[in-house]
């Protein structure tokens, strides 16, 4: 038997298995910083939010393709974006960016417009026109 | 971070003394600031706080900038690292490329280290990992300019003057006192002590008023900002206990000894918390593992902070 193996097996492990500092108290009360896994019960906690993100960009996934919102909702939604923060980051107005995730008025936009999201989420011009959707960007690699 | 920031100006200091006599521990409950639509928890003082206190200390100079333009940001930290000045960053973690993949989330208050640049990437010392890391220009200029709650808005800082030594002991006095205000004496209901205890009240009444589900998700929420990376555990209380504990030996004083191993207690409570409602979360709660028993728990730190605090006052209090 390995004595080292860790508790719990390294694709649980929100930090996939990179170690991280952590204080604790050894044998005679004193503190030490040690390189150690993650706890438990934050990796609980971590894939709980993850459950909860997933599930939000599945249903973006589905309601984009039944053709209810523009693609752009899927990108803000995988990017764990809202429309007050996306509009934000690119600089527009609210109701403007929640005007963009009509497929109707989405469907009309200038090059321009659309760069600039697609410049925010790293993908082609090409991949908003034709409504491909790609991994969020803390996916690629 | 602090720490290191100066501990590459020949200061030694560790992380965790660097966070006491910065005054850092903290408890705050701030449900109109919303992280990612649910309420702020923290557990530390706002880093800018941390900062401006170790800024004032005689003989420190800091300087300190935030911008509007993202090219004027990424050419004045280049001229800071070209004159060899590390750098001190805030940033929002969800554009760091070198964070693991689960952890990229929409929070901006990162604070790391920028200590040299090799062609296009930065060389980075980031106290959540024990090695330095690398990161492209391009992505760190995104971190640094992340938009929400907490905005950075490019803010980098250095410190251009330090004195050859530090004076500990009237700066561990210093940094208590003002923990103490902060945990004790505050006007404000949600702030300190009486944050925690605002805290178990709301938290023992959110199946009510959220509904299970969402509840289950305030929860995770709470213990993820409690447990965070970089928190060292246990919402900064080991981290605190540890700077005690270091204190206690530079003073020669064994109350602070005392206090040190109290306010592990505290953190161990608190972890007792993060433990029950991860397994409240992950759906395999035990019979005892309720609402109003996580609120107990948490009534519990307070009523242990409460006496920490009150003991180390007393202390300050006696020494000036």
């Amino acid at each position: 038997m390995n004595t080292t193996t860790p508790d719990h097996p390294a694709e649980d492990d929100i930090t996939d298995g990179q170690k991280i500092v952590s204080y604790s108290v050894n044998r005679r009360g004193e503190y030490e910083l040690i390189p150690e896994s993650v706890w438990q019960p934050v990796n609980v906690v971590n894939q709980q939010a993850w459950q909860e993100i997933e599930k939000k960009i599945d249903l973006s996934r589905q309601k984009v393709l039944a053709g209810q919102v523009s693609c752009l909702h899927y990108y803000m939604t995988a990017n764990q974006m809202d429309p007050a923060l996306l509009a934000q980051y690119v600089g527009q107005s609210r109701w403007k960016v929640r005007l963009h995730l009509v497929p109707f008025i989405f469907n009309r936009l200038s090059a321009n417009t659309l760069r600039i999201y697609a410049e925010l989420f790293r993908i082609s011009l090409d991949d908003l026109r034709t409504g491909r959707l790609r991994p969020p960007i803390y996916n690629h690699q | 971070m602090a720490a290191n920031l100066l501990s590459y100006q020949g200061i030694n200091i560790s992380e965790a003394m660097a966070f006491g006599i910065g005054g850092g521990l903290f408890f705050g409950y701030l449900p109109f600031i919303r992280i990612n639509g649910m309420p702020l928890v923290t557990y530390r003082a706002a880093p800018g706080h941390i900062l401006r206190q170790i800024a004032s200390i005689p003989g420190v100079r800091m300087h300190q900038k935030k911008f509007r333009r993202q090219d004027e940001a990424m050419a004045e930290l280049d001229r800071a690292l070209a004159s060899s000045m590390p750098v001190g960053l805030q940033t929002g973690v969800f554009w760091l490329p070198y964070f693991p993949k689960a952890l990229r989330f929409h929070f901006n208050a990162h604070n790391l280290v920028v200590y040299g640049k090799v062609g296009n990437e930065y060389l980075i010392s980031d106290p959540v990992f024990p090695q330095p890391v690398r990161c492209p220009a391009e992505d760190l200029a995104r971190a640094r300019f992340a938009s929400g709650a907490l905005a950075p808005k490019g803010k980098m800082y250095y410190f251009d003057q330090l004195p050859a030594r530090l004076e500990r002991g009237p700066l561990i006095l210093r940094g208590i006192q003002t923990v103490c205000r902060m945990m004790l004496g505050s006007p404000f209901p949600l702030i300190g002590v009486r944050g925690i205890r605002f805290l178990a009240k709301r938290l023992g009444k959110w199946p009510q008023r959220l509904g299970r589900e969402s509840a289950d998700l305030h929860l995770g929420h709470v213990v993820r900002m409690q447990e965070e990376i970089g928190t060292g555990g246990g919402g900064f209380r080991f981290m605190y206990a540890a700077f005690l504990q270091e204190s206690a030996e530079i003073m020669q004083e064994s109350l602070l000894r005392d206090c040190s191993a109290s306010l592990t207690t505290a953190g161990d409570t608190w972890r007792e918390f993060a433990a029950m409602a991860a397994r409240v979360c992950k759906g395999r709660a035990r019979p005892d593992d309720t609402y109003s028993a996580m609120a107990g728990c948490i009534d519990r730190c307070a009523d242990l902070e409460k006496k920490v605090f009150t003991e180390l006052q007393q202390w300050v209090k006696g020494r000036s």
